[in-house]
């Protein structure tokens, strides 16, 4: 594996993607509404009396943070319970651009001058992931930091610690990149298969009903967010599922099969 | 140098190349001929390094095909059928891209980029997208990018495709220049024309190469060469065809529009026998020439051939 070679091409799909817009504001602005949409009900709340009846209907919630106001406790589940959103940007954004990246070098024809250079595919795959998940990685990571400490601001800096809390710091180092890997993976096989970008993107985007159930199912549990334990059972399916990836993958793009298939 | 022995790829059930036998030397330019998915993209694939072959052996500069592709694609420069560029880059940053992946850094790579967008003379363009560019300006492109790394061997399929006569007669002199510094040069082409000015032998493909040799050889590939002589005169020059057949070194004869037309074996040395014994029978004659068969004909006569009698499966993967 020789960086100079993945370098290249991360450099190259940087450039690519800087010159797209409609895909850059894919990247970004899907985080900002997932962050946008707690942030308001924060906001909401913090100007508003809450009517004790309606706290009762959510008091299962609010007695897991017994230091808080209920006014507070209702502010921290909303901002927890929304988090779980977080994880749909890396299952979302980098398969969006994966697929583009894939696609746009089937039709333009642009990938037997790259695999007639020196360059390995498995290469060409590994700039290609990187170059993909990166952007998805760091919206995350923005809009999880401005979330904090935006929230943090308008209630009460016991949001901010409640935010970047241990189990989410974890979740953004280990689930958000695991996440984002996996992504690039299928929207990379998905896009060998298909010939338009918009159709790999509608097949690949099956990738986010385990992540909208898993946060549908921690509400309904009476949980407010993820504990530590889920996070990491969390990694290992993720990491499993990216072994099972990569063996299809690597089945998938050899170099002659890209060449006669993919062209 | 490239040297190819008995190479051949099949897909499944599909032969696309078999025996695919032929040497290029340093500083020769090699055409390949042949017809839609006679297999010449499929074998420079292979020869590029890019993909393995089912059968056969080649070493390219006394390097191993399949052992050491990754280094042959080092020293290989390709034009591809399609040129395959990065619209939403420059044209500046499409070969800057190349030019890292063939190993080139710094104020080399800079150097490259500005000297080859110079030589298909493209630098005014250069720092624009090339998704805005016309067919012509993308193949361009593409033909700096294949030369950008100064490959020791090089691989044109179409080069002077969707080009205007003056850019393809640029890009024609610049490869012979490229020739003349020693490099490998094979071109596939469907200009014969192309073919016969720019390439040292050619071989004519279908699956396999069926002959290769050099044009002017390719043209006389019957053995024989036609001379048209232009009598004036009351004689008709039907009266001299019985003459003719007695000539130990005239292969055939024939009359088309009051032309005499005379098969030879050696244009230069029996014609002056041949216009003697016309002279010495009483023909008067305005003129003797050397009738030129065209690469085409011997073109279209070999595939054509091939295309009747050979029932071998070639397929539409090339």
């Amino acid at each position: 594996m020789r960086p100079g070679f993945i370098w290249a091409v991360i450099l190259k799909e940087a450039r690519d993607l800087l010159s797209n817009r409609l895909l850059l504001g894919a990247v970004v602005f899907p985080a900002l509404i997932f962050a946008a949409i707690p942030t308001g009900i924060v906001a909401f709340i913090e100007v508003n009396e809450l009517d004790p009846a309606q706290l009762g209907q959510i008091e299962q919630y609010l007695s897991q943070f017994p230091d808080l106001s209920p006014k507070l406790a209702a502010q921290g589940f909303i901002v927890l319970n929304f988090m779980a959103y977080f994880l749909l940007i890396p299952a979302m954004v980098p398969m969006a651009i994966a697929t583009q990246s894939v696609i746009g070098e089937k039709v333009a024809r642009s990938l037997e001058p790259q695999l007639a250079t020196p360059m390995e595919v498995s290469e060409l795959l590994i700039g290609k992931a990187i170059a993909s998940a990166t952007p998805a990685v760091l919206a995350t990571w923005g809009v999880f930091l401005l979330y904090g400490f935006v929230n943090g601001a308008i209630a009460d800096p016991a949001l901010t610690s409640l935010i970047f809390s241990d189990v989410w710091r974890v979740a953004m180092l280990s689930l958000v990149p695991l996440i984002c890997l996996l992504s690039v993976l299928l929207g990379i096989i998905v896009s060998s298969r298909v010939s338009d970008a918009r159709t790999a993107q509608q097949i690949g985007g099956f990738i986010v009903i385990p992540v909208i159930g898993v946060a549908v199912a921690g509400f309904f549990s009476g949980q407010a967010s993820f504990n530590m334990q889920q996070v990491m059972i969390g990694n290992l399916v993720v990491a499993l599922l990216i072994g099972v990836a990569l063996v299809i993958g690597n089945w998938i793009f050899d170099r002659e099969a890209i060449l006669t298939r993919l062209g | 140098m490239i040297s190819a022995v008995g190479l051949g790829k099949r897909f499944r059930s599909l032969t696309a190349v078999h025996d695919l036998s032929f040497e290029v030397g340093d500083g020769e330019i090699f055409g390949i001929l042949g017809p839609n998915g006679a297999g010449k993209t499929t074998s420079v694939r292979m020869l590029s390094g890019l993909i393995a072959p089912s059968e056969g052996t080649a070493r390219i500069n006394g390097m191993e095909l399949g052992a050491q592709s990754q280094a042959i694609r080092a020293i290989t420069g390709i034009l591809t059928e399609s040129p395959g560029l990065h619209d939403k880059l420059t044209a500046r940053h499409n070969l800057g891209y190349y030019g890292r992946l063939y190993g080139l850094r710094g104020a080399n790579l800079r150097r490259a980029v500005d000297r080859y967008l110079g030589v298909v003379g493209m630098s005014d363009a250069a720092d624009r997208r090339v998704g805005g560019f016309s067919k012509g300006m993308r193949q361009k492109i593409a033909i700096a990018r294949a030369l950008l790394h100064e490959p020791e061997v090089l691989y044109l399929d179409e080069p002077t495709s969707a080009l205007d006569p003056s850019a393809a007669k640029t890009i024609r002199d610049f490869v012979a220049t490229l020739r003349d510094a020693g490099r490998s040069i094979v071109v596939c082409t469907h200009n014969l024309d192309e073919a016969e000015r720019l390439c040292d032998r050619i071989g004519i493909m279908r699956g396999t190469l069926l002959e290769v040799d050099t044009p002017a050889r390719l043209r006389r590939r019957n053995g024989t060469a036609s001379v048209s002589v232009e009598l004036v005169g009351a004689r008709q020059p039907a009266s001299f065809l019985d003459l003719l057949g007695d000539l130990p070194f005239v292969e055939g004869a024939r009359v088309v529009d009051g032309t005499l037309f005379v098969e030879v074996t050696d244009p230069r040395g029996d014609n002056p026998e041949l216009v003697r014994a016309l002279v010495e029978a009483g023909a008067r004659i305005v003129a003797v020439r050397e009738e030129a068969v065209t690469l085409e004909q011997v073109y279209l006569d070999m595939v054509g051939e091939v295309g009747e009698r050979d029932a071998r499966p070639i397929g539409e993967v090339a």
